[in-house]
């Protein structure tokens, strides 16, 4: 077990440092000099001004010291200064953190919450009418895409209750009321896909084990069949779906970052996508890393779950 | 009756009964809806002849018989511009698909044939393009390259080469497990034939799924890169465009954020059914998108 921790640890170590350089080279050469970006044209400036400029940018030396001096400084939490706003990236992105974890949290919980059991019915009552229509929302719920039943949803509730969504973020600890009503839209829009997926898969692993011996067997013995459905069946049966779920956090960050630009919440993605439009360099390489850091521990954190709940993996 | 009525009725019969497996109305339906985005792609812009790209008409109309998905906000005709995006879905999907395929091939041959070294270090750098989501890398790639239709292309086929190079590699894996691949090498066959003749043949039935699963994705991952402002550019025509367009004039003219929606539903659905009914015909046992992902931690 410490050896398939140790294994997947290394992984990850090496998978991180390889997408920081990935994410350093990539805005590194970003068409347009990003000294022109930073004078906004202006040709007047003296040879002090445009090492100075330089050196805050962080752009003097080679681009190993370059890189070494970037996640130094980033393991510091001094991740530069926005180029438009002159705010720190990290006081930027820390504000926008907390707006993604708890998408991230409602889009994954509505998923499970309401995925696993309509899998677990139609797995039980198959080939009936439950059985037939969620099959059928699986399908289509894999196909919509998230923005259009984002903005489906506004004109829905702009049109039929004449409410949208406040356009300014409160704190769930603040105001929970309000930022769950704030909140409910996106969630939701982000959630159905891998609601959908949830779904198939629990109905098709379900399926498999209630076929197993050992259910028959439960049975047999005279096990109610709520004891064998929770106990001995849907236990074993989630383990796939833990881990796809899992993975499927890299789905909900995306949906997130599309939905916080719909709703207007200024969360990590929404921070992102307008940075890369206005080139500003530093909130851009910030966010790229922190996204991939979060998909990357994620990935390793259900990896290591799996592990756990499925002990032949692990001595595999 | 005599035996010619009854030869004749036999044959007849056998002509319309399918194999008990290709009776499944999600992968016919699913191919229908294909076809007919296909058609629409290839030769509606012959049957509706209206000009996308030209504002010659009342702006932010409804249906109506001359404009059937009524008119966009600078007067455009909806339906020519329908079948505009679904030139550009078809395309994108195409080169996107053709891309994570063939490099997909090329890495999942090479690493499960040869094993070893090669195996460790492609499967390594697979790891790393996979470790980004896919909106990441695609806003990395045409962040640094522009935002354009072609970048866009290229940027969804590099994000899912990952996914076809792990169940490529896998699927070669069990095929060179089997005996016949010995008895091949035994009678002086070469890599290349090997390769050639006997593995790429038995990797067809998953390559099929994935192409169509994957086909239905870069479609999916176009509209949003070009609703983001990231893949095609306006005024051409994308449904993912014309959606992000619709955005603003959701109080005025709401059929204007319907139709695009609605056709990339209807495409990416189509293909997801062709992909479920293929699976069900080649293989039940190959699972789902889903189970590739699970598959990912097996590996």
């Amino acid at each position: 077990m410490a050896r398939f921790v140790a294994q997947r640890l290394a992984a990850l170590v090496a998978t991180l440092t390889a997408v920081s350089i990935i994410i350093f080279l990539a805005v590194r050469f970003l068409p347009g000099n990003i000294l022109d970006l930073f004078f906004a044209g202006d040709n007047t400036a003296t040879p002090q001004e445009i090492a100075a400029a330089e050196k805050q940018l962080g752009l003097t030396g080679s681009y190993p010291e370059q890189y070494w001096r970037w996640i130094s400084h980033a393991f510091q939490g001094n991740l530069g200064r926005s180029l438009l706003s002159q705010q720190p990236v990290s006081a930027i992105m820390g504000s926008a953190l907390p707006i993604d974890i708890e998408l991230v949290i409602l889009g994954i919980g509505l998923a499970l919450v309401v995925g696993v059991p309509l899998g677990v019915l139609s797995a039980v009552r198959r080939d009936k009418g439950v059985d037939y229509f969620s099959r059928v929302a699986g399908l289509v719920g894999i196909s919509v895409p998230s923005f259009w039943l984002a903005t489906l949803l506004l004109i829905f509730t702009s049109r039929v209750f004449h409410w949208v969504p406040s356009l300014s973020y409160v704190s769930f600890f603040k105001h929970p009321i309000a930022n769950l009503e704030e909140f409910a839209l996106p969630a939701l829009s982000i959630s159905v896909f891998t609601l959908a997926l949830v779904m198939r898969l629990v109905r098709a692993t379900m399926l498999e084990v209630l076929n197993l011996d050992y259910v028959r067997t439960a049975r047999a013995k005279g096990v109610r069949r709520r004891a064998v459905l929770v106990r001995h069946a849907l236990r074993n049966a989630l383990i796939p779906v833990v881990t796809v779920a899992g993975f499927e956090v890299g789905t909900i960050i995306v949906g997130a970052a599309i939905a916080e630009i719909i709703f207007g919440l200024p969360g990590v993605g929404y921070q992102i996508i307008h940075a890369i439009f206005q080139r500003d360099y530093p909130v851009v390489q910030a966010a790229a890393l922190i996204i991939a850091a979060t998909f990357i521990v994620v990935n390793f954190a259900v990896d290591l779950l799996y592990g756990l709940l499925d002990p032949r993996i692990t001595v595999a | 009756m005599s035996a010619a009525t009854v030869a004749a009725r036999l044959v007849r019969r056998r002509r319309l009964a399918l194999p008990a497996r290709w009776r499944n109305p999600v992968g016919i339906t699913g191919a229908a809806m294909v076809a007919v985005v296909c058609a629409t792609a290839l030769v509606g812009r012959f049957l509706w002849t209206t000009d996308p790209n030209n504002p010659a008409w009342t702006r932010l109309q409804g249906p109506s018989w001359a404009h059937p998905l009524g008119t966009d906000d600078l007067g455009r005709d909806t339906l020519a511009r329908i079948i505009h995006g679904a030139q550009v879905s078809l395309e994108v999907g195409a080169v996107a698909v053709g891309i994570s395929l063939g490099a997909g091939l090329v890495i999942g041959v090479l690493s499960a044939f040869y094993r070893g070294l090669l195996d460790l270090v492609l499967m390594r750098l697979v790891d790393v393009v996979f470790a980004f989501p896919y909106l990441l890398l695609g806003l990395l790639v045409v962040g640094l390259l522009g935002p354009s239709r072609l970048h866009a292309m290229m940027a969804i086929g590099i994000v899912f080469t990952p996914q076809f190079a792990r169940v490529i590699r896998a699927s070669v894996l069990e095929v060179m497990g089997q005996p016949f691949i010995e008895s091949a090498r035994a009678l002086g066959a070469g890599d290349l034939r090997i390769i050639g003749r006997h593995v790429l043949p038995n990797i067809v039935a998953p390559l099929t799924v994935l192409v169509t699963v994957y086909f239905s994705q870069s479609i999916l991952a176009e509209s949003t890169l070009s609703f983001l402002g990231l893949g095609t550019q306006p005024p051409e025509a994308a449904w993912g465009n014309m959606l992000a367009n619709a955005r603003g004039f959701i109080d005025s003219d709401v059929w204007m954020a319907v139709f695009p929606g609605l056709a990339i539903m209807f495409a990416v659905l189509g293909f997801n059914f062709l992909g479920d009914g293929l699976r069900d015909i080649l293989d039940p046992r190959l699972g789902t998108v889903a189970d590739a992902v699970v598959a990912k931690s097996k590996t």
